[in-house]
């Protein structure tokens, strides 16, 4: 498979964060979830990958080019959007949508009037008028009609209704069908189930995971302690949640056969990701 | 940069920044501190920078395919054009003064500083601090405006003040001349001025440029 983005060792400190020698890889065609909780360092890596953010060290390499010294022939081939952030608020967006056509040299105008009357947008709206799902498809459309290659898109879900998050899961599907690809970080990981190829999950600035989603899920199983644990149980768990029927712990799949007599969960991702981020919480008694 | 130039034009400037322009016009007042127009122009300027931080144009302008630098040049650009379009009208007032008023009682006897070349050079000098003290503040973080501005404030008075005390000055009235009276002395202090204004914002589009490819966003 292509690699369109790799990301290699990038490391960035502040004075209470720091992320710590980020690396990972998108392939060609393929949904890739970037997960992780609120203050992980999902949306800096993903503004030190497009050189918002300055890294102390690593680099960002697009479609084999590394974005410094190329970064205006590199960004006609991305698109990049943020959940929370829009633009000119007040302006039209017939009129935003203009000035900015004319940076494109694969401007498209009627794939840019296919996506806004597919999303249902009125270019004589104001993106104020808009709801957070709205700017994001809007968002979708300028970078589509640019013929962007590679979709960046930090939290494009968060603050959408169920019904308006699956719906945008859908696009990321179809255009996934054509051949974009998406990478976009999340906390909801509900989103990554239905859609993402691969997932790559940070925890504290670290990636602890970069793999395919199933592979991901296969690694790990949910077991339920309803009885007593014997010490070298007690050493393979790797992180207890409390529940309301009882508690219950990761395992790794591979040690699985020392747990024999406990009743396994079906596990999902979302399962897996809350066990893993309450790793060394020894709170609870088990 | 033809297009981005046309975006700082079209899509990110503030229309105060062109409607104070008029206050160019203020050069045609006797007995008022005309230098003040010069400030008022760049006040304007100043609230497209409030509006382009308000509406995210500079993560906006960054995320385009240009280089990063190119959109600390198109701010400059946006700047250096309102002054000159400013300027000029500044000019053609002054020529009518010194051509057709001045022999005018209300300017002969203006106790202010008269539109001449002197004054001229004086607003190149008020533009230059601008550039330098409010443009280079502003792109230290791409964000804070106000500091910037007090800064420039408190220069832009000092610069008011000098230029409406120095013809005060014995031996230096010709300074206030209504017309082409000691035409070379004037066209040095304009030079001067001028010399100033391109020094000025050379440094400060260097210092911003190096400061801005620093800044996280």
């Amino acid at each position: 498979m292509e690699t369109v983005l790799n990301v290699e060792s990038i490391s960035k400190a502040y004075p209470d964060f720091r992320l710590d020698n980020v690396s990972f890889k998108v392939e060609k065609g393929s949904i890739t979830g970037f997960i992780g909780r609120n203050g992980a360092g999902k949306t800096t890596t993903l503004k030190s990958i497009l050189n918002l953010v300055h890294p102390d060290s690593g680099k960002a390499e697009f479609f084999g080019i590394n974005l410094t010294g190329n970064e205006t022939e590199l960004k006609q081939r991305i698109g990049y959007a943020s959940g929370s952030i829009s633009y000119y608020n007040r302006k039209k967006i017939k009129d935003i949508v203009k000035i900015t056509k004319e940076f494109y040299k694969d401007w498209d105008d009627s794939t840019y009037r296919h996506y806004l009357k597919l999303f249902n947008i009125s270019e004589d709206k104001k993106p104020i008028e808009l709801s957070e799902g709205m700017k994001v498809k809007l968002n979708l459309a300028i970078s589509l009609s640019h013929k962007a290659e590679l979709l960046i898109l930090d939290e494009p879900t968060s603050g959408l209704d169920p019904v308006s998050r699956d719906e945008l899961n859908d696009i990321f599907l179809s255009l996934a069908e054509k051949g974009v690809t998406i990478l976009f970080s999340t906390h909801i990981i509900s989103d990554l189930e239905k859609c993402a190829d691969f997932i790559t999950y940070i925890k504290n600035g670290k990636i602890v995971a970069s793999d395919n989603t199933e592979n991901f899920i296969t690694k790990y199983r949910i077991i339920h302690l309803d009885r007593e644990l014997t010490d070298e149980q007690r050493a393979a768990i790797l992180s207890v949640c409390k529940n309301k029927c009882g508690n219950t712990a990761l395992i790794k799949s591979s040690d699985i056969d020392a747990f024999e007599d406990f009743t396994v969960e079906n596990s999902n991702l979302e399962k897996i990701i809350i066990h893993l981020e309450k790793e060394n919480c020894y709170e609870i008694n088990y | 940069m033809k297009s981005i130039i046309k975006k700082e034009l079209f899509l990110s400037a503030s229309p105060l920044s062109y409607f104070f322009i008029l206050f160019s016009f203020m050069s045609f007042i006797p007995g008022y501190p005309i230098l003040v127009s010069s400030f008022f122009i760049c006040l304007g300027i100043f609230y497209s920078f409030q509006s382009a931080r308000e509406s995210n144009d500079i993560l906006y302008t960054a995320l385009l395919p240009i280089k990063k630098s190119d959109v600390v040049t198109a701010k400059f650009a946006f700047t250096v054009i309102i002054q000159i379009f400013s300027f000029t009208l500044d000019l053609i007032i002054t020529l009518i003064r010194m051509c057709v008023l001045n022999s005018s009682d209300v300017y002969l006897q203006n106790a202010m500083m008269n539109s001449n070349f002197v004054y001229l050079g004086f607003t190149l000098v008020i533009f230059a601090l601008f550039n330098l003290f409010f443009l280079c503040g502003f792109f230290k973080t791409s964000y804070y405006i106000g500091k910037p501005f007090i800064v420039f404030g408190i220069a832009a008075l000092l610069a008011v003040f000098a230029g409406e005390s120095l013809h005060h000055i014995p031996g230096l009235e010709y300074l206030n001349a209504t017309g082409f009276e000691n035409i070379t002395i004037q066209i040095i202090f304009f030079a001067s001025g001028a010399a100033i204004y391109i020094i000025f914002t050379a440094v400060s589009l260097h210092i911003s440029k190096k400061n801005f490819n620093k800044t996280d966003f």
